[in-house]
């Protein structure tokens, strides 16, 4: 019993020595713009909830007039690369995919939607046309009913 | 203060656990199975005994042929676990291994279906008069302890979000031994102290069938008594005394 205690505490004498690596940590990226009003702790629990793509809502009653829009956090939360245009989704230096590939959380947001801010644009679909007007929507269903 | 008293309870829970259990698997391969008594029809061969125990502890053989029911959830609950548990590696490892990260989705749905499973466990606890005629308290207290735990963590993802970045931190500091701050969410909390709880109770409570099945001398025994004798060590050394 002696010998187990004192093992135990050999094994953590070891591991106290050792120094905790910063790199194991996200390095989340610093934003422009205005900061959120509810806080950033409130954002880092909540943005998924506000975010949630309320179906019934958006494509089946067509109320896009939402307080939050993707198209919002993107442009804020905009991070440049080497070549200082905007990273997309496929960097790993993407705002969203700092913490969600520290946690393990798959995204799928942006395969329908676009992962870097568009001038101009309210909404944030990648097909050009369906951006906001239902006129571009429909041509885009007729031409592929075709 | 509370993120120290966690993780004082985690390391505490972890070494009571660790010890504990080495503790109780030494006594269990010390302890003499003085007489041949495998359950027949046994495997003739050492690695027919392997494939008993696997089948076992993969499909829970021996429960399925005694009784349907309590095989039926209790499968259901002990894979969901494995799935949670796999989930929850996410939260130790800096860098997620990527079938972690294939098992995520898995891991929601194994949830509900632990917490499901679990709740028809303890029903039948209470519904059937046999059962809740030989039921002690300890078989209650553990079947509520893992729903809360499944409760409170379906709780976090489900009614109440937590900072989970935050709680990785916590939880890579301390297994380098460094104590962070832990979010003070309710949910995360109770969530935490009981699985502290459950991993301080488990070397002294029925959760050692994990593994004891190891160690039943009726499944880890092979049908060899015809050709070869079966003599524990002491009942040797009385033998060889015969001769004084």
């Amino acid at each position: 019993m002696k010998k187990l205690l004192i093992l135990v505490l050999m094994i953590f004498a070891f591991f106290s020595t050792a120094v905790l690596a910063q790199s194991l940590f996200p390095n989340i990226p610093k934003a422009t713009g205005n900061e959120h009003p509810q806080g950033n702790e409130f954002m880092r629990i909540n943005h998924m909830d506000m975010l949630r793509h309320e179906r019934d809502m958006t494509m089946r009653e067509g109320i896009r007039d939402v307080d939050n829009s993707l198209a919002q956090c993107i442009s804020c939360h905009v991070v440049k690369g080497t070549d200082s245009k905007p990273v997309t989704i496929e960097s790993e230096e993407h705002f969203c995919r700092v913490c969600h590939d520290f946690a393990a959380v798959k995204l799928d947001c942006f395969s329908c939607h676009n992962s870097v801010p568009e001038e101009g644009l309210k909404t944030s679909f990648k097909h050009p046309d369906a951006n906001g007007s239902l006129n571009a929507v429909m041509a885009y269903l007729e031409e592929t009913a075709k | 203060m509370i993120s120290i008293v966690y993780a004082l309870l985690f390391y505490v829970a972890s070494i009571l656990l660790v010890v504990g259990l080495g503790m109780k698997i030494w006594r269990y391969a010390t302890t003499p199975a003085p007489l041949k008594i495998p359950t027949m029809p046994a495997p003739l061969t050492k690695a027919g005994v392997g494939f008993r125990l696997f089948r076992e502890v993969a499909f829970f053989e021996s429960l399925f042929k005694s009784n349907k029911w309590i095989w039926l959830f209790g499968y259901i609950f002990h894979v969901a676990l494995l799935v949670v548990l796999l989930r929850h590696l996410r939260y130790f490892q800096s860098d997620v291994w990527w079938w972690v990260k294939l098992i995520q989705p898995f891991g929601i749905y194994a949830g509900f279906a632990m917490v499901f499973a679990l709740s028809a466990l303890l029903a039948r606890r209470f519904l059937v008069e046999r059962i809740r005629y030989i039921s002690s308290p300890s078989d209650y207290l553990m079947l509520l302890l893992l729903i809360g735990i499944g409760a409170s963590g379906l709780a976090m993802k489900f009614v109440s979000h937590t900072d989970i970045i935050a709680v990785k931190i916590y939880m890579l500091g301390l297994m380098r031994f460094q104590i962070g701050d832990l979010p003070t969410h309710p949910a995360l909390l109770i969530h935490l102290a009981l699985v502290a709880l459950l991993m301080i109770i488990f070397p002294i409570s029925k959760l050692l069938h994990g593994v004891g099945i190891f160690f039943s001398p009726t499944r880890n025994q092979v049908d060899d008594s015809r050709t070869k004798r079966h003599i524990a060590p002491w009942a040797k050394k009385l033998e060889e005394g015969e001769d004084r």
